[in-house]
């Protein structure tokens, strides 16, 4: 049989075969086989690239198919392949009733192709089309070409129209498949998403912690259709007693948590997404700054979640977590406001008391100093005049005093420290004091280079004048009263000392003369009963500055020495 | 009793203290009118020859400061501010707005009346040329401002350039409340910012040298959180 013969047969198709010689059909077979091989192992090298290409892309893809079929049963396996056989077979029918028709082979060929397609719209998987194309090939081969039953071809040209066939069939089943596939994970997407959604559109209408808790149980609850749970931490970070769990689709219940600082702990040292606990995989709401809390998932459903749940899981984690976080400050910011409106409120009122009783104190103060030189001081009004004046000077500090402390005790007091002159401050006491008791010699010893101590300048000033009045308070104007203040290298501070020679302090008062309200229990007492805030406001200034003070008998001499230190540089905490 | 003869408003919303004020100024003999609105202050200062104002920084109409600043826009006259208001800040910018000096209430009666003298001595002083005079004097200290040359009880004594000029700014100021900007300002030039540091050791440094004891200045004093002022007595 010569190869023009051959070549017609080919081209007639359907016409009675002519037998090939044994040989040639096998070595047909041969090259078709080789074909194929190199079918596969062109598919297999495209797998392969893009297994070192993309191999994180690639790998998830692998993985993903083997978790689609660990996680499918049998059963839809067995269904989708009784599914490519019924269509085989009744493409075979069709074949056979084209056959008797006597319609050409090629026609019985597309109804195979159509088979093919068919498959691929309602199965899925790549193995399912790859078999059903090969299947197709091989029975067309069996059924519809010469020698009838049998693999082998009688015209070699059959071959030709096998390959193309069963690549055919094997493209347009993988575009189908391809497409469906590119639905369904559009449509998964399209879900997670409205999921995720209105996860977010509820939790913006949320009230509080507890109600965005509720919300967030329900819906992960919805999406493992299983009993989550929520257990929020409070503003420290810190776990509350109890959380919130579902216990149906309606009804959400809170359940005490055994030991909280175990679980603080156990989450706190976490290395991985999640803790696994006795009941419930814990996972942590991360805030920006904080742990905002945990979504407890039961064992047995976070045990088989598959890995579309496992990152819907984390997205909506993620979006309770900002919830929170929106509403942690959103809180913190009404906090905030209001502090500064009750601070402002604050300052208002202070400053309106000074304001009001500084006015007619300074009319009382005013008036009674005029009185007073107009009246000569033999005058028996005199005394009279004095008092009102000494009362109102008396009653004016004790209001100053007050203020002070009020301002510099609720620890808010925001020092306006800067580099002052250390004799600045100390001249600017004395002067003060000076004005009120002319009658008094105050000391100085400064050193004589340039001392500049951070600090409020008011602040110490009202120190030194507290300190100096004491001294005057105790002293005969012939006493020796002395300020002093020193470079203290070795501890990087300034130490001032105030002292004079007067009684002295009692030992027993010692300890408690910085304590508000204290005053002396001697009987020597002043006129006025000092009700002692004047070293109370020492202390609290001193220790505002990072400070101390003490105070004690001097021991060359009668008379008292309080010292106290500034440091010489300001610590910013 | 009233060397200058001078006319003084009363700017303060109590009743109590303006009574008291006007009273203080009666027996001293000095002329003196009372309002007690800004808005009132202002009417009298355009219909009224004033020499010296003595104002309340909290006044119900407007504030001190806003009297103070409109003032300033068309005379030099004296401004004593008498207020209850006890903050440096407010100190400040009062006197850097123009105030000539500050009292806190409650003040003294003395003290009142000794302020107002060293701003009228101030107005009498520039009135009268005072100015062109080169031999200034305050106590033992004694500047001649044609020579550049200070004498501290009777001994020429040297001190740098900055110094000077920090004493000599003083003089042409005397018993005026100077603040750390104005100072800053005239001695160091426009635009130096608030190194207060720096003025604190030139002021430490000039004291050393006019003072007995720096620690208990006789003749510059310290305004705590304000700035300095030269005695004038």
């Amino acid at each position: 049989m010569d190869y023009s013969k051959r070549k017609e047969v080919g081209e007639k198709w359907g016409s009675p075969a002519v037998s090939m010689a044994w040989q040639d059909q096998f070595g047909v077979l041969l090259s078709g086989k080789v074909i194929y091989g190199l079918l596969l192992q062109m598919l297999h090298g495209r797998l392969m690239r893009k297994k070192t290409g993309k191999k994180t892309k690639a790998m998830e893809h692998i993985s993903k198919m083997l978790m689609r079929y660990r996680s499918e049963n049998i059963k839809s396996i067995i269904c989708r392949a009784g599914i490519m056989v019924a269509l085989l077979m009744a493409a075979s029918a069709v074949g056979y009733f084209f056959r008797a028709m006597e319609l050409p082979e090629t026609d019985i060929a597309i109804v195979y192709l159509l088979a093919v397609l068919l498959t691929a719209r309602f199965t899925h998987g790549y193995i399912f089309n790859f078999l059903a194309a090969v299947i197709a090939a091989f029975t067309f081969n069996y059924f519809f070409t010469e020698p009838y039953f049998t693999l082998t071809v009688n015209a070699p040209s059959y071959i030709i129209t096998f390959i193309i066939m069963f690549i055919t069939a094997l493209i347009t089943s993988l575009l189908t498949t391809h497409a469906k596939q590119n639905e369904m994970e559009a449509r998964k997407k399209e879900a997670e998403t409205r999921a995720l959604y209105t996860l977010t559109n509820r939790l913006t209408d949320a009230a509080d912690i507890n109600d965005i808790a509720g919300i967030a149980t329900s819906t992960i609850s919805a999406m493992l259709n299983s009993n989550a749970g929520c257990l929020c931490f409070d503003e420290n970070g810190k776990p509350e007693q109890t959380f919130i769990q579902q216990v149906s689709p309606q009804k959400q219940i809170r359940r005490e948590v055994p030991d909280t600082n175990a679980l603080l702990h156990r989450i706190e040292g976490l290395r991985t997404g999640c803790d696994i606990g006795s009941e419930f995989y814990d996972w942590p709401i991360y805030g920006r700054e904080t742990t905002l809390g945990i979504i407890r998932v039961p064992r047995e459903a976070a045990a088989v979640m598959n890995e579309s749940q496992t990152r819907m899981l984390r997205a909506m984690i993620e979006s309770t977590a900002l919830a929170m976080d929106r509403f942690r400050a959103a809180q913190q910011r009404i906090k905030y406001h209001e502090e500064i409106a009750q601070e402002r409120y604050r300052g208002n009122l202070l400053r309106s008391i000074s304001h009001d009783l500084r006015t007619p104190l300074a009319g009382i103060m005013g008036a009674s100093e005029m009185l007073m030189n107009m009246t000569p001081k033999d005058d028996r009004r005199y005394p009279l005049m004095e008092g009102i004046h000494k009362d109102a000077d008396w009653l004016y500090s004790l209001v100053e005093n007050i203020l002070s402390l009020t301002r510099l005790q609720d620890g808010k007091l925001v020092l306006n420290q800067e580099q002052e002159a250390a004799e600045e401050v100390i001249g600017a006491a004395i002067r003060h004091i000076s004005r009120h008791h002319p009658e008094y010699e105050i000391a100085v010893n400064a050193p004589d280079e340039l001392l500049l101590v951070p600090m409020d300048a008011k602040l110490i000033r009202q120190v030194l004048i507290n300190l100096l009045d004491n001294a005057v308070k105790h002293a005969e104007p012939e006493d020796e009263i002395r300020v002093a203040v020193t470079k203290d290298v070795d501890n990087n501070c300034a130490v001032f000392s105030v002292r004079d020679s007067g009684e002295g302090i009692a030992p027993a008062d010692l300890p408690d003369i910085f304590q508000i309200f204290y005053t002396s229990r001697s009987k020597h007492a002043d006129a006025h009963p000092g009700i002692g805030l004047g070293l109370a406001i020492c202390d609290a200034a001193v220790k505002a500055h990072g400070g101390s003070i003490t105070a004690r008998n001097r021991l060359d001499g009668p008379g008292v020495e309080i010292t106290f230190t500034l440091p010489l540089e300001v610590n910013k905490s | 009793m009233n060397p200058y003869n001078a006319n003084i408003l009363v700017v303060e919303d109590d009743k109590q203290i303006r009574k008291f004020i006007c009273y203080l100024l009666n027996g001293e003999g000095f002329k003196h009118t009372a309002a007690s609105t800004g808005q009132g202050a202002l009417s009298i200062l355009v219909s009224e020859p004033i020499d010296l104002m003595l104002l309340d920084l909290g006044l119900p109409d407007i504030d001190g400061m806003e009297v103070i600043r409109k003032v300033r826009e068309w005379s030099d006259m004296p401004i004593i501010i008498v207020s209850a208001r006890d903050q440096d800040k407010e100190k400040a910018t009062a006197l850097d707005l123009g105030a000539d000096d500050y009292l806190t209430k409650p003040f003294s009666a003395t003290e009142l009346l000794a302020r107002i003298r060293v701003a009228l001595r101030h107005l009498y002083r520039q009135n009268s040329g005072y100015r062109a005079q080169s031999v200034l004097q305050v106590g033992g200290l004694q500047i001649d401002l044609d020579k550049r040359l200070l004498f501290v009880d009777g001994h020429e004594t040297h001190v740098t350039p900055m110094e000077y000029s920090l004493l000599a700014l003083f003089f042409k100021n005397m018993g005026k409340v100077l603040t750390t900007r104005q100072i800053l300002k005239e001695v160091w030039g426009v635009d130096y910012g608030s190194d207060t540091q720096a003025l604190r050791a030139l002021m430490a440094g000039l004291r050393r040298k006019i003072e007995e004891n720096p620690a208990k200045p006789r003749y510059i004093v310290t305004e705590i959180g304000v700035g300095y002022r030269l005695v004038d007595e």
